[in-house]
């Protein structure tokens, strides 16, 4: 039985660590090859990188970065952000990464999520879903959430692993540095109509909330940042609260 | 030192695998051609991609990591590089090894890929043993269904799913899991087999 995954994400602006409470707001918080071997001393189940750089000039430090996680890291890693075609694919994997999280381009063209996972195998393919409320449902944006469509969120992930998606890392836009809880009928939502792994993302503040993404959420795994990053909690702490509910993680080695 | 080969089918992620690798005592050299494996003193089929352009790539040259079984060079098959080790399978054209009695199919769970960290059960190799390899990384839709029980060493459970997590065939050792992705476990099984394909 697959234990319950805590993973670390780390925003990546032009080669350092950022992160933005509701997708903005910047600033400093450190190098990311460093702070990934951090979290897997401590216990993180797995990395992700979401560059979140300006430029072309810093997406291809981006690449660098992973370049040098990755001589260090022995979890896997995720890595999102501007990746727009197969090659770009093609070219995080070889920089080092195990996971390729694919967002904006797949609504554009969804075929690219068909195309890589042909390619590396649906296993690496991440389908990278921003959600806002509204009204009743939730609806898809796109461009670091700041692109409103019209696809229901519920209905796109369904899309997304027909086309290809291995695993779900599903936001909520609304909830995104919020440190209020995860958005659980979102996840629930979700969780409940796709066959593959659903990894809840925004809104983390305290371990309890991890433990209500999995049990009420449905989730199959969580995503955490402000609240590592800031010290306020620690991995350690956020897997010892899973395991007292009862539920099965890895120990820290 | 032990020179490690490590085939390079141009799929994906092989960083972690040569660093693990190295951590391990080994020299790792990266082959592109297939058929210069033959000469290898050790060989790694590391585990990336989809079953038909590893299978494709094995009609070009990959038959010759057959003869270097048979003649008792140690391989490590990692995950997709485990199913090459086995007959056949249902991802995709192209026939494996043969090495590893059985056949590539999908898991039956209601999540699939299983992706994740899972334990291994009922270990009974020396490899896992001295490395306390507890639980590893899968990230994997297809696993091996042994049709000699004999050959599987460790046994692992995605939902209801029971599946060969290790396989070996005296010098030939296939994982299902990602040893280099499996921490610092991981790291000391991948030791482990270094050490034993040096002795």
């Amino acid at each position: 039985m697959l234990t319950r995954r805590v993973l670390v994400c780390l925003d990546v602006r032009d080669g350092r660590v950022v992160k933005g409470a509701r997708f903005v707001e910047l600033r400093d918080i450190g190098d990311p090859a460093a702070l990934a071997e951090h979290y897997e001393a401590e216990g993180a189940d797995e990395i992700v990188f979401l560059d979140v750089s300006a430029s072309a000039d810093g997406r291809g430090t981006l690449l660098d970065t992973v370049r040098q996680t990755s001589e260090r890291l022995f979890i896997p890693l995720t890595v999102g952000g501007g990746v727009r075609s197969v090659d770009d694919v093609g070219r995080a994997l070889r920089a080092g990464a195990d996971k390729v999280a694919i967002n904006s381009a797949a609504v554009a063209r969804p075929e690219l999520l068909t195309e890589s996972a042909a390619q590396f195998g649906r296993q690496c393919v991440v389908a990278s879903i921003d959600a806002r409320r509204e009204g009743a449902a939730w609806l898809v944006w796109t461009h670091g959430a700041r692109t409103r469509t019209e696809l229901d969120a519920v209905a796109w992930a369904q899309e997304c692993v027909a086309r290809g998606a291995g695993e779900i890392l599903l936001t909520s836009i609304d909830r995104d540095g919020a440190r209020t809880g995860y958005d659980l009928a979102l996840t629930r939502a979700v969780a409940d109509t796709v066959p593959v792994p659903v990894i809840a993302s925004g809104g983390a503040g305290t371990p309890s909330h991890l433990v209500s993404a999995i049990q009420a959420g449905g989730a199959d795994a969580v995503l955490v940042a402000g609240i590592v990053h800031d010290g306020v909690h620690r991995v350690a702490t956020c897997k010892d609260a899973l395991r007292a509910a009862g539920m099965r993680v890895r120990a820290a080695a | 030192m032990t020179r490690v080969t490590v085939f390079d089918y141009g799929a994906g992620n092989l960083h972690s695998l040569v660093k693990a690798l190295e951590a391990g005592g080994a020299t790792v050299v990266l082959e592109r051609d297939a058929a210069a494996l033959g000469t290898a003193t050790a060989i790694v089929l590391p585990g990336v991609g989809a079953f038909a352009p590893a299978a494709a790539a094995r009609a070009r040259g990959l038959d010759v990591v057959r003869a270097s079984v048979d003649r008792g060079t140690p391989v490590l098959g990692i995950c997709l590089g485990l199913q090459l080790l086995a007959e056949s399978s249902d991802e995709g054209a192209g026939a494996g090894l043969g090495v590893m009695a059985g056949r590539v199919e999908r898991l039956e769970a209601a999540r699939v890929p299983q992706i994740g960290w899972n334990a291994i059960e009922s270990p009974r190799d020396p490899l896992l043993a001295s490395a306390q390899l507890d639980e590893a990384y899968y990230a994997n839709s297809y696993v091996v269904r042994p049709t000699r029980p004999e050959q599987v060493v460790a046994w692992s459970t995605h939902e209801h799913d029971r599946f060969a997590a290790v396989m070996r065939v005296g010098r030939t050792v296939g994982v299902q899991f990602h040893p280099e992705k499996s921490s610092r476990a991981g790291l000391s099984f991948v030791r482990a087999w270094v050490e034993e394909a040096a002795a």
